[in-house]
């Protein structure tokens, strides 16, 4: 008997602190709009993170000085106004009459404090396209102006990326960046916090003081992480969700068929691509990487995994982005000839190390394609998974042969992207692969200082076309966004650039 | 020896056992191989801004002055900032554990009492019919995965027939009931078998015993015999498996929490290891030991109570 009252002491003990310590977020309000993402939220600070989900999560609370339309076009931000003096080095920007999420007014000096900050502060990740920048000055309290060291044609784009939204140096520099960016951070944008639950959810709600007359056009939002997808699903079939990332390529065909939700397939700046290490043997041989494009059927492996929801990949550039070169061919999928060049580069017989970043369905079948269409060029391989953490650092130190990867960009200028995967000489040795082309490398930095958008896309174009011919990866091909939407909802989409349209959902009941 | 002097006597023992605990957790964290400050930053992040991290993290200095740093702040009970979030780690184990613990709870009290009442009928009935079926049932309800299980429940009960939310823990103690009872009973499946055989089988073991004769000699009921002598001396070793799971459970939630999309301390860690986020990896499993340790302590205590011949 003493037994089971200890017993029922302690369950209710442990139940009632539970049971108070309860509160009513607005899960069940009708104007709020919840989605369910893998992506997680590990940071509300803009300057400090890369991760997806930060991605999907900056751009809902901070306002940048552009803002892109649901066509893709720039359009005045919290810059209302702007000028370039003639030798394209000095921009002026003048800011419109907005406030941030506390009512303070947005200043010159917070637009100043946000473009240095990215620039100096040695955690910021995004320092590198805001490097140009020599200095920023508030000439008054809405006239900001930046001094570049040298003509940028992309700097305006680069100015609408997530990363830069604005954020208040009072603010930051009162609560310091630790506080300012956990606690319910000043925010400029669509959004304020009203909870950040780390690992469960983040709840925003509306910024009553967004410069966006109208907008949000609902009460606020619930960005719900939720790492399984079958759960994520459920959610939504439940009516628990609006709305869901990453369906997965392989349910997205039935559930288009069913009807139940919307999966519209939104195009995006992305590319899945095989990274190969040319600082090792054997793809260290262009005719052996040669080889090893030409003996895979990418049309068959569009087919196999991506079920056919996007195109084969024919350059190294994402397919979405301004100057693509559409009507380039890509590599075929040509047997004879891979085998031709292995046996002039005498490499048969080659043992390569496939890293891959598990656990990912679609990658590990990939690598199961890749096995089989290597050994018909007589490359042995061995596949070797590992969690994304160890994927990544493996792939930094070159420890790898060759690694089935993604990435994708976030605005639609080649700039940065081509900086990114192909360029030898602008700090990630093209994506860690140790391409490097001088050419190449000459072209990028000529074509952000050209003016002439004609002349941009020759230049652009003739990079895809010599990193492609040269293998500097293997690209695969152009997924969309696999997204699922209630039909409880319009207006909720995602942009290209992986920014869910937030403000303009509602729901039409 | 005292009751108060033997208690004082485990919680000292309870020191090195924690200590050597945070000893091994931290050797392997060394042991796995990426690095925090890449992880977070992720591959485009320049080597400038590393170095920056690993240098206000502290990853640069030896190992056992960074595990001298670390236990120093825990003895004055900080546990750190997790590497990623940015905030302390203790609130987030505390934002986390109610909802592993209520689960916990709940599983415990939906099992034990079917548990009890289904290994008492199976060792009443041994041989019958009865006994078959209890044990049919165990084989199956041991066998079946539990995430699998999860996910079918989770289709038939939520998103044909309505009746439980898909995800999260909900509002108010009735709506935690209400959320957390497919999670619940997706544990309790699985649990419940591997009770029910083991006091089964004391039962069986214990109404052997030359004490069960006497008693009958003396010429007490059956009824007597089974409830005052036989089932309190049955019941020890299930206690003890009872006390394994219960804090198997505070850690072990993990899948039931990835399925149902619970914010519970399993899917802390779950995370937490994917992003090398060591604070918080080494706060947790100090926490799970400490559980573990309490929750043997409890169940030795109940033990003693039960059996006065365990304390000695």
């Amino acid at each position: 008997m003493r037994i089971s009252v200890m017993f029922l002491a302690l369950m209710l003990t442990s139940i009632g602190s539970i049971a108070s310590a309860d509160e009513s977020p607005p899960g069940s309000r009708p104007d709020i709009i919840r989605i369910a993402s893998g992506s997680r939220t590990l940071t509300l600070d803009p300057t400090r993170s890369w991760n997806s989900g930060d991605i999907e999560t900056f751009g809902q609370l901070y306002s940048r000085l552009f803002r892109r339309d649901q066509a893709g076009n720039l359009q005045p931000g919290l810059a209302e106004r702007w000028e370039m003096s003639a030798d394209a080095r000095t921009y002026t920007f003048h800011l419109r009459d907005a406030r941030f999420s506390d009512g303070t007014p947005i200043t010159a000096d917070d637009v100043r404090f946000t473009l240095l900050r990215m620039r100096d502060d040695p955690e910021a990740l995004y320092s590198e396209p805001v490097s140009g920048v020599v200095d920023v000055v508030a000439v008054d309290q809405r006239t900001v102006r930046v001094m570049l060291a040298e003509p940028n044609v992309p700097f305006l784009d680069t100015l609408e990326v997530c990363f830069l939204g604005i954020t208040s140096r009072a603010d930051v520099e009162n609560r310091g960046p630790g506080k300012a960016f956990t606690e319910h951070p000043v925010t400029s944008g669509p959004y304020r916090v009203r909870e950040w639950k780390p690992g469960d959810r983040l709840v925003l709600e509306a910024n009553p003081y967004y410069w966006r007359e109208g907008f949000p056009r609902n009460g606020g939002a619930e960005l719900i992480e939720v790492i399984d997808a079958n759960t994520r699903i459920a959610m939504l079939l439940a009516g628990e969700v609006d709305a869901i990332r990453q369906l997965g390529w392989s349910r997205a065909e039935s559930f288009r068929a069913q009807g139940k939700v919307s999966v519209p397939l939104e195009p995006a700046n992305l590319i899945w691509l095989i990274l190969l290490n040319h600082a090792q043997p054997p793809f260290d041989d262009l005719r052996v990487r040669q080889a090893a494009a030409l003996a895979l059927d990418r049309q068959a492996m569009a087919r196999v995994v991506l079920r056919n929801l996007g195109r084969v990949a024919n350059t190294t550039m994402p397919a979405s982005l301004d100057h693509h070169l559409a009507d380039f061919p890509g590599w075929p999928y040509d047997l004879e000839r891979a085998r031709q060049l292995m046996a002039e580069a005498g490499a048969a017989g080659h043992e390569v190390v496939i890293n891959i970043a598990a656990p990912s369905p679609q990658m590990e079948l990939i690598g199961l394609i890749l096995q089989a269409q290597w050994a018909d060029i007589g490359l042995k391989t061995r596949i070797v998974k590992m969690d994304q953490g160890q994927e990544v650092q493996r792939l930094m130190d070159g420890d790898y042969n060759a690694s089935i990867n993604w990435w994708y960009n976030e605005n639609p200028d080649p700039d940065l992207a081509l900086r990114w995967a192909v360029c030898g000489s602008c700090g990630n040795r093209a994506y860690y692969t140790n391409y490097s082309n001088k050419e190449v490398d000459r072209l990028i930095a000529e074509a952000a200082r050209e003016p002439d958008p004609a002349l941009r896309r020759v230049l652009y174009q003739r990079v895809q076309r010599i990193s492609t011919e040269e293998v500097a990866q293997i690209p695969l091909f152009y997924p969309p966004w696999v997204n699922a939407y209630s039909h409880a909802i319009e207006g909720l989409g995602m942009t290209p650039a992986l920014q869910w349209t937030l403000e303009n959902a509602r729901h039409l009941r | 020896m005292t009751r108060a002097y033997w208690l004082l006597q485990r919680l000292t023992q309870l020191l090195p056992v924690l200590l050597g605990i945070s000893v091994i957790c931290f050797a392997l964290l060394q042991m796995i191989p990426g690095d925090p400050a890449r992880i977070i930053l992720g591959s485009r992040a320049s080597p400038e801004a590393v170095a920056a991290m690993r240098d206000r993290l502290g990853l640069d200095q030896p190992a056992l002055q960074q595990y001298l740093t670390y236990m120093s702040k825990v003895i004055r009970g900080d546990f750190g900032e997790s590497i990623s979030y940015k905030v302390p780690v203790s609130k987030l184990i505390l934002e986390h554990a109610p909802v592993t613990g209520f689960l916990a709870v709940y599983v415990i009290a939906l099992a034990v009492p079917i548990a009890l009442i289904l290994g008492m009928l199976a060792a009443r009935y041994r041989g019958t019919w009865v006994d078959h079926l209890i044990r049919m049932l165990s084989v199956l309800g041991m066998t079946m995965p539990v995430f699998w299980l999860a996910i079918l429940m989770l289709r038939l009960f939520s998103i044909d027939l309505g009746w439980f939310p898909v995800s999260g823990y909900g509002q108010g103690f009735l709506g935690h009931l209400h959320h957390l009872f497919l999670p619940a009973v997706s544990i309790s499946i699985w649990m419940i078998p591997v009770l029910v055989r083991n006091l089964r089988a004391s039962i069986v073991q214990q109404s052997v015993a030359d004490y069960v004769l006497a008693g009958r000699a003396k010429g007490l009921t059956e009824r007597h015999i089974f409830t005052h002598h036989i089932l309190k001396n049955a019941s020890l070793p299930t206690l003890n498996l009872f006390g394994v799971l219960v804090a198997y459970l505070i850690g072990g939630t993990v899948i039931v929490e990835l399925v149902y999309a619970l914010p519970g301390l399993g899917l802390l860690m779950f995370n937490a290891i994917l992003g090398r986020d060591y604070p918080i990896i080494q706060g947790l499993t100090l926490f799970y030991a400490l559980a573990t340790v309490v929750i043997t302590l409890v169940t030795d205590i109940l033990s003693g109570l039960i059996d006065p011949r365990v304390k000695a």
